[in-house]
């Protein structure tokens, strides 16, 4: 698919503002979750994009960020982690050559809001990542974390991309229910379980989940806010 | 300038033990005798880089003692530039791991038996060669630590501890690897003395002059690099050495990106301790060693407590071990030491003033082909004849972060550099940057290896500009 349509207006990827009864409205969440430049336009059968397209060499992969509501699964929130996590690993797996899934994640770094400063701020910061990763995490009215995340390395985008995909708008449980190890296929450059300031799937991921852990510890001390 | 000589890197298959070579071999495609020399280098000065001293360069040469450079990666041959964090190994070092595990594994000054004996005999050896390999006056001036790292803290802990009072002042650069730094900042979180950091000057070197400036006869120790891991710079030790003395103040020289690359000698330089690591220097990682002066250490007391350290233990109290045996508690790493006295004969077998020759003329060529490229940033002096920098480059190209810079490169180049703060964070803070990307050579790398790297980099960089 190789696009060349532009549109101009991003659609807020994440919004503190944003109803819950919105955020839960069974089929309109994965759509809400795809950033206006990057829907499928169907009825050309073409996906617009903002930035070049990058070819896949004739491989037909399942693009997992890409799927429209009308594809989305079934709309239970721990299916939709569970899901989403199979679709991610099934779609990078099926990318044989390392740089194509390098070339994916730069995809996927398209779709995060740029330049969110409020999320650069050092309490933001995720520890043990070799290149600078910022994620903010908030409990909405329905309960659900929603996630915020910026990097300065546009991989690391990607990553965090990828990773917000799956698990903004889920129960705190589902996003703690995560296993490192279901990453493990989607990994670029550092493989299997490894434990490494150079993993940043595992890296944020952890940082994801300790925030959820965090805001599932405030909201039952009846303190409602912001975990930064 | 360069000369295809491929045919001398014969591509091996995995390397598997039974056809291991002996670098005794290379002799006889040398036209030059091995040489190895005394004399130190004039520290921060250029010397000419002279062509490679054979007709076959230093690298073609070795390449084929390095089983694990022939291999291909993501596709792609592997160039593997990141030797500034850790070095590939000879066979021969892979030779005598296997020796010893096969022929003497025993546990060290224990038992009178057979492989006792004879495992001491060779771990004290490869001591001997260590003092040998940087001039000390005496082995017993070793200690085998497991790392540099660790030797550091071994200074900090039981020296610094013992020594340093409060408002003394603990003298460093800003261009100290995270392992100088730290152990220091225990310290002085302990004894209430001072950290005072040099910067760099105009030429992003540690500015000497201002380091002078700051002794005085609060300074107690004075931490160094010999030589930048980031900014491939040289500080003239034996100057900082003397005027430090002059104040009454120790100095301990990180040498770990020194000792592998150049000749050192400690008794020439005059510094009361040194630290290096041997997994940078072709040998086994597990493995470093803190030279220190005899009287110095000797009026050290104990880091880390157990056995081998003591004399005699009581209930109540222990009496310790002459130097080196009071700093190595536990069983030391007895293979690895083995294996690090290998590398030093590997080294020592090719002459370290020609390792350095060699790496001055490559590390030229790096500097002079990063330079081609469009946007890019390289850290640290110019090379020129006045100023000399070792056989690493890092870098930032305008936009890209250097994380997805190496990660291209691996990833489609299979070209293996460095990324990151090169655990020196505060020098990158001055350097007003939060990462870099760094391609660091050894002789075992060639102008091809260079000339690859710049392909892949330029095409890199295309790639990501190509998404703006």
């Amino acid at each position: 698919m190789n696009a060349t349509a532009i549109t101009t207006t991003t659609q807020p990827h994440f919004s503190s503002s944003r109803s819950a009864a919105a955020e839960s409205s069974s089929n309109s969440q994965l759509h809400n979750l795809i950033p206006a430049k990057l829907k499928l336009d169907k009825q050309n059968n073409r996906c617009s994009l903002s930035v070049k397209c990058i070819p896949n060499r004739g491989i037909r992969i399942p693009s997992a960020l890409a799927l429209t509501a009308a594809e989305a699964p079934p709309s239970k929130a721990t299916e939709m982690v569970a899901d989403k996590i199979k679709r991610l690993v099934l779609e990078f797996k099926s990318l044989a050559e390392p740089i194509d899934r390098v070339k994916r994640l730069l995809h996927y770094a398209a779709r995060l809001p740029p330049d969110n400063v409020s999320a650069r701020e050092p309490e933001s910061r995720v520890q043990g990542c070799s290149t600078q990763v910022w994620v903010e995490a908030e409990m909405d009215e329905a309960g659900r974390i929603r996630f915020r995340a910026d990097s300065d390395s546009e991989i690391s985008k990607g990553f965090c991309s990828c990773l917000i995909w799956m698990l903004d708008g889920a129960e705190a449980g589902d996003v703690l229910a995560v296993e490192t190890h279901d990453l493990q296929d989607v990994n670029v450059g550092v493989y299997g379980k490894v434990n490494s300031r150079v993993n940043t799937w595992h890296n944020v991921l952890l940082a994801m989940q300790r925030k959820a852990q965090a805001l599932v510890t405030e909201r039952k001390q009846g303190i409602r806010g912001t975990c930064q | 300038m360069m000369l295809t000589v491929e045919g001398v890197t014969v591509k091996l298959p995995y390397y598997s033990f039974p056809i291991l070579r002996s670098p005794v071999r290379r002799a006889t495609l040398n036209s030059r005798p091995f040489s190895v020399t005394a004399s130190t280098l004039k520290e921060g000065h250029s010397e000419t880089p002279s062509a490679p001293p054979t007709s076959i360069s230093l690298g073609h040469l070795t390449r084929p003692d390095f089983p694990i450079l022939h291999q291909e990666v993501n596709g792609s041959r592997l160039v593997y530039l990141d030797n500034g964090a850790t070095s590939q190994k000879p066979t021969a070092v892979l030779k005598a791991l296997q020796t010893y595990y096969e022929c003497h594994n025993s546990n060290v000054h224990r038992g009178i038996h057979y492989l006792s004996a004879k495992a001491t005999e060779e771990y004290e050896l490869a001591r001997k060669k260590v003092s040998n390999f940087i001039n000390a006056s005496d082995s017993r001036e070793i200690v085998f630590t497991r790392n540099a790292t660790e030797a550091i803290n071994l200074v900090a802990y039981s020296w610094g501890l013992q020594n340093i009072k409060p408002n003394d002042e603990i003298i460093l650069t800003v261009a100290e690897h995270h392992s100088a730094i730290v152990p220091w900042q225990f310290v002085a979180q302990k004894t209430g003395a001072v950290l005072k950091y040099v910067e760099l000057n105009e030429h992003e070197v540690p500015d000497v002059d201002k380091l002078k400036d700051m002794l005085s006869r609060k300074t107690k120790l004075v931490v160094v690099h010999h030589v930048s891991n980031v900014l491939g710079s040289v500080l003239p030790i034996k100057d900082i050495v003397l005027c430090a003395h002059d104040v009454g103040a120790k100095v301990l020289v990180d040498a770990c990106q020194s000792v592998p690359h150049m000749v050192v000698d400690v008794q020439n330089l005059n510094a009361d301790f040194l630290v290096a690591s041997s997994h940078k220097m072709c040998g086994p990682t597990g493995v470093g060693f803190l030279y220190g002066k005899s009287d110095i250490l000797s009026a050290m007391p104990p880091f880390l407590g157990g056995g081998e350290m003591i004399s005699d233990v009581f209930y109540d109290h222990s009496t310790y071990q002459e130097p080196p045996s009071r700093f190595e508690a536990g069983t030391p790493a007895i293979g690895e030491a083995i294996g690090l006295g290998a590398a030093i004969d590997y080294l020592s077998g090719l002459g370290m003033q020609r390792i350095h020759d060699y790496e001055m003329f490559l590390g030229k060529y790096l500097y002079e082909s990063l330079q081609s490229v469009p946007n890019i940033r390289i850290y640290g002096p110019a090379p020129s004849e006045h100023i000399f920098r070792a056989a690493l480059c890092s870098f930032n190209v305008e936009n890209i972060h250097p994380t997805d810079l190496a990660t291209f490169l691996d990833q489609q180049h299979g070209v293996a550099i460095r990324s990151g703060h090169h655990c020196a964070q505060p020098l990158h803070r001055q350097l007003g940057v939060s990462a870099s990307a760094r391609a660091s050579l050894h002789f075992y790398n060639t102008v091809e290896d260079v000339d690859d790297l710049i392909r892949a980099l330029n095409d890199t960089v295309s790639f990501f500009n190509s998404f703006k």
